[in-house]
């Protein structure tokens, strides 16, 4: 857009009046038009972000109000992520390095704290960093595949884009029934072409149930991804093809370096987004697996649920699951931005 | 609100007419009689909400939706049943008493009561009229029912947990019975693998189920979470035998039942994929429902049948069935009413016919209800006759109080059997897991 | 990047000499063909379960489970009629439309604000509304659940109507910010000198020239609205006040035996209307998130 023609019209030319009536009034009409919005971002969002951080001090139960809640300082978090409990003694340490042991130099000094909580930071980040690589992957792969000359072309587009359509919880339900230990149609399948003699146990064992929950994710966000990146290639002008198709390149090469540089800002801005409602992922988890088996595939939404709402109602170490989610979501979104902002100086475009 | 308090009131009265006219018509002349001479009156225009667990043999619910039709028609209370799946009544009774508003009565599980014991309503003169009345309350009903001093709800019924088994698949894999003892059950657990007809028990985060069979495990070793005096004991060797002794039997299951819950072991007994689990008495009951229709449901309600829980090492039954306690709340407009109510659900003329659409599936805490026909019309339902006498209570040797029901319901016990079974951990790091997370609760 | 005079071509057009036709069959329509078959195959597999007849659902040997010769509507009839599927669909379309129509009120003046009123500090404003875009459900629930009981709208369908709006209002503003930049400034001007009010210019010209970005935005909302889970699932506790996500997942089973049919029935219709709503309005929803994400 043409920012610098708009930001300041043609104010000169103006007659005075309306120059000082647009300028005298222009703050608190800014102010009366931003009102409903901020009213809702403020009451629902501002407000019980800081009140969030506020819980995660004290010992609240559900329904209890942070007034008479107890305030127990950093309890909550010294609960869950504990204390190094170190047994530092030279003779066991250079025995193991000697012995080629290293994988033992870890159990030298551990960590004791939650161990629930411990394990939904590793599952969060497992699955949003897998997750996310295998949706980007694929969906770039889709995008360029859609790119071709097809027939159908737009329905085909539609279709694809059905599984981001439709609410995730109920086809969660569908894959849950697709992943049943007993009547599930996979193993039936498998046992029928004789690739499995008894039923995959998709979501009975932990790292078959973290798959499985990733194969649903990425199922649901590879559309998105896909969709945003054909629009994306289809702003690739072609002369920029012919002219390199003259000059010799082979495809891989033009993606290499007409593609996917032309690509690299809208990559960044939907993996930020991606890899967010990936880490802050619910309704998956919570429908598919609850979280088992044996907390093997529960993320920190999904356990700061259980905490606050499901179980003792402890609202206040819910909150402080959830707060620890935060410093996650600052650093992936200040990566992005950081990234992004270089991007477009370097391209010489408006910073909005 | 409106509507389902109709369907559920229709659903009601056209059950009544399923269970006989006649019967129907008894059941509302002496609910009028017994409305005179209770001693509760409902105040003037109560309404009364119940929040119960959905039910898991539909006679079980007809037989109780006739009850309260036949309560509001003779006191005039309106009631409104809703219903809930296991795992949820819980979480709504909890944010119902903190925020004050909610259902009148709650029909939950296990502790419930005791996680807001102060919110609750007395019920001592109910529970005291019932007890002279019908032989008194079995130990853990006084257990389960009493806090302070004072009853703050009443067990109306307890789940029998029990071992449901094929009869010819444990034959075949040379077992005329259920053994009684830990040794002979895991032989029979591997000899069902081995003819490649396992059993298998649900370790997913299964409130009745996977609580039931746990506990048991837990202390038919002698394993126990505290001590009588509260004071946290888990991190013992025969937790650690029990724990062992669990990733045995779990070594056979079929696969799949570290993600089962409450209901996955129904179905799969149901389909014939399932030689043996725990469950209470409903899927007997749902096959039996079934087999006029369909020949296969009738062969397999021939072939099922229950067995108590083998004993362990610790030489006594350590069975532990689900309790259903139901409780008013304090802040309900109808507490009379809610006390009439539950003096009328355990009256013999009501809770007979209960116990008879419930089909085994629920026992009675008052000793009088020995003598109901259920228990000696089919031999296969006999073993629920005396659960509510034989389980131990939530908390196991310590209290039944707030910390016991928070214990349960973080599935302390659960997360640690799972996590062995499961390999996801060794069952030193395990215990030592629980061991922190237990004495944070009862700190 | 947002070069949009460039020919939306296809980008292979130029070298498609190249491509002969069996190559392209392997290179091509056979990875799409396997990934569109993964991509439908969930929606297959709930219809067909949804018709079958019950017993044949756990009997997977005498019956080939991927067809059916004997459909039956029982598990839908069941779902209907027998349950409060119904109220629960209707409580889903109460709470999105509700909640998407104050919500693009409420972005079309902050949007407005933003691009045109140009206060001090709307640049600054625009970046934090991006930013509450970024801010997740799933740290908000567990204060807000306290705010709402505070607020005494536990239970009630507001309980939803009002937080779903936070969901809605940063990406609504976003993308209605981009449409507005584009409607030519030489349009107000006229008008402000005419003596036109803001509102007036606000209500006459812009919003007009912006129906497009309203409907795009309106969809988007929508469907955003009819996926919420974890807010409906903590503040809605009755029944009969559930929306379909939370609902079919609490509701339909009996104690111990879930209804496989009903189940997949009920997530069927809970996704049929956004499916229809979306092949309606497939350019302008595609338009809204792609636009959501270029801006």
């Amino acid at each position: 857009m043409p920012e610098a023609v708009l930001r300041e019209p043609a104010a000169p030319l103006k007659p005075p009046t309306l120059l000082s009536r647009l300028m005298v009034n222009r703050d608190w009409l800014g102010f009366w038009f931003m009102l409903p919005a901020a009213a809702f971002l403020v009451l629902f969002l501002a407000y019980p972000l800081a009140l969030g951080i506020a819980y995660s001090f004290t010992d609240a139960k559900i329904g209890q109000d942070i007034g008479s809640a107890n305030f127990i300082g950093i309890e909550n978090y010294q609960w869950l992520i504990g204390e190094f409990d170190c047994k530092w003694e030279w003779a066991a340490f250079w025995s193991r390095l000697f012995g080629g042991d290293f994988g033992a130099l870890g159990a030298l000094c551990k960590i004791v704290g939650d161990d629930q909580f411990h394990l939904a930071v590793f599952n969060t980040l497992f699955y949003t960093i897998v997750a996310s690589v295998l949706k980007f992957a694929i969906g770039l792969y889709l995008a360029v595949l859609l790119n071709n000359h097809l027939p159908f072309r737009a329905v085909i587009r539609a279709i694809v884009l059905v599984p981001f359509i439709v609410p995730t919880v109920l086809s969660a339900i569908a894959f849950w029934w697709i992943f049943d230990p007993q009547f599930s149609i996979v193993s039936w399948s498998a046992k029928q072409m004789g690739l499995a003699t008894e039923n995959i146990n998709f979501l009975g064992e932990p790292w078959n149930a973290r798959w499985s929950a990733i194969f649903a994710n990425v199922w649901r966000g590879v559309p998105f991804i896909a969709i945003t990146l054909l629009a994306g290639l289809q702003t690739v002008p072609p002369s920029l093809y012919e002219a390199s198709t003259i000059d010799g390149a082979s495809r891989w090469q033009m993606f290499r370096y007409i593609t996917y540089p032309l690509l690299t800002p809208i990559i960044a801005v939907v993996m930020t987004f991606s890899v967010l409602f990936t880490f802050t992922d619910f309704q998956l988890i919570k429908v598919l697996t609850n979280g088992g088996p044996a907390g093997s595939t529960e993320l920190m939404a999904t356990l700061s649920f259980n905490r606050a709402i499901l179980g003792g109602q402890r609202i206040g170490e819910g909150a402080a699951i959830s707060t620890a989610m935060i410093p996650f979501l600052l650093a992936c979104i200040l990566i992005s931005w950081f990234g992004l902002q270089r991007r477009k100086w370097q391209q010489g475009e408006a910073n909005d | 609100m409106k509507h389902v308090n109709r369907r559920s009131l229709l659903k009601g009265a056209a059950a009544a007419g399923a269970v006989g006219a006649m019967s129907q018509a008894g059941l509302l002349e002496f609910a009028k009689a017994w409305a005179q001479a209770a001693p509760w009156k409902p105040e003037k225009g109560a309404k009364l909400t119940i929040l119960r667990w959905k039910r898991f043999v539909q006679s079980e619910e007809d037989a109780f939706m006739a009850l309260v039709a036949a309560f509001s028609k003779a006191t005039g209370v309106a009631m409104t049943v809703l219903n809930e799946s296991l795992d949820d009544v819980q979480p709504k009774a909890s944010v119902a008493a903190n925020t004050g508003q909610g259902p009148d009565l709650f029909w939950g599980l296990y502790s419930l009561p005791h996680l807001f014991p102060t919110k609750v309503v007395d019920v001592t003169d109910v529970a005291t009229y019932l007890g002279k009345k019908y032989g008194g309350w079995v130990p853990s009903a006084e257990t389960y029912g009493r806090s302070g001093g004072k009853w703050i709800a009443l067990p109306i019924g307890y789940n029998g947990n029990v071992i449901n088994y094929r009869q010819s698949l444990i034959a075949a894999a040379g077992h005329k019975e259920v053994p009684k003892d830990t040794a002979g059950f895991l032989d029979l657990m591997k000899a069902l693998k081995g003819k490649n007809t396992p059993g298998g028990f649900a370790l997913g985060r299964a409130s009745g189920d996977g609580n039931a069979w746990v506990h048991w495990c837990l202390w038919a070793f002698g394993g126990n979470v505290v001590d009588a005096k509260d004071k946290v004991i888990i991190n013992s060797p025969e937790t650690v035998k029990a724990l062992e002794y669990a990733q045995q039997l779990y070594a056979n299951f079929i696969p799949g039942t570290a993600s089962w819950n409450d209901s996955f072991n129904n179905k799969a007994f149901l389909s014939g994929e399932l030689s043996l689990t725990n469950n209470g008495v409903s899927i007997y009951a749902a096959a039996k429902a079934d087999a006029g229709k369909d020949p296969k449901m009738k062969a397999m309600m021939e072939d099922t049948n229950h067995a108590l829980w083998p004993v362990g090492p610790a030489g006594k039954p350590t069975e532990f069935h689900v309790a259903y306690p139901m409780m008013i709340m304090r802040y309900s407009k109808a507490q009379q009413a809610a006390k009439a109510f539950m003096a009328f659900t355990l009256e013999a003329e009501n809770y007979d016919k209960w116990l008879i659409g419930s089909v085994g599936y629920l026992t009675h805490p008052l000793n009088a209800y020995d003598k109901n026909p259920v228990w000696t019309s089919d031999p296969k339902l006999t073993v629920c006759r005396d659960v509510a006498k034989r389980t131990l209570t939530a908390g196991g040797l310590g209290s039944v109080g707030e910390r016991a029901a928070s214990a349960l319901a973080d599935f302390l016990v659960l997360d640690m059997f799972a996590s062995v079974c499961t390999g996801r951990t060794t069952i030193k790091d395990a215990v030592s897991v629980a061991e922190r997370q237990a004495k944070r609760i009862y700190r | 990047m947002t070069d949009k005079t460039a020919p939306l071509t296809d980008s292979s057009e130029g070298m498609r000499y190249l491509e002969r036709v069996p190559r392209k069959i392997v290179t091509v329509y056979v990875p799409l063909g396997i990934i569109i078959l993964v991509l439908l195959f969930p929606f297959y597999w709930m219809t067909i379960t949804a018709i079958k007849p019950k017993e044949h659902l756990l009997d997977l040997n005498t019956h080939n489970p991927f067809i059916t010769w004997s459909p039956t509507l029982d598990h839908i009839y069941d779902l209907l009629f027998k349950t409060d599927y119904p109220v629960w669909l209707w409580n889903t379309m109460l709470v999105s439309v509700v909640a998407t129509v104050l919500a693009l009120l409420a972005s079309v003046f902050a949007a407005y604000a933003i691009v045109r009123i140009r206060y001090r500090g709307a640049q600054w404003v625009g970046g934090l509304i991006f930013l509450a875009y970024l801010v997740p459900p799933s740290i908000l629930f567990i204060p807000l659940s306290t705010v709402i009981f505070n607020y005494g709208l536990f239970d009630t369908p507001f309980a939803l109507i009002l937080t779903y709006p936070t969901i809605l209002i940063p990406f609504s503003t976003w993308l209605l910010m981009g449409y507005f930049k584009t409607i030519p400034f030489e349009l107000e001007e006229c008008a402000l000198i005419d003596g036109a009010s803001r509102w007036q210019i606000l209500w006459k010209i812009v919003l007009p020239l912006a129906v497009p970005g309203l409907i795009s935005a309106g969809i988007f909302c929508l469907t955003l609205c009819w996926n919420e889970y974890i807010y409906a699932l903590t503040f809605i506790n009755a029944t009969e006040h559930k929306t379909v996500p939370v609902a079919i997942v609490t509701a339909l089973t009996d104690g111990d035996q879930y209804r496989w049919g009903s189940l997949m029935a009920g997530a069927l219709f809970g996704s049929l209307p956004l499916v229809i709503l979306y092949s309606f309005f497939v350019e302008h929803y595609v338009s809204a998130m792609t636009g959501a994400v270029k801006e």
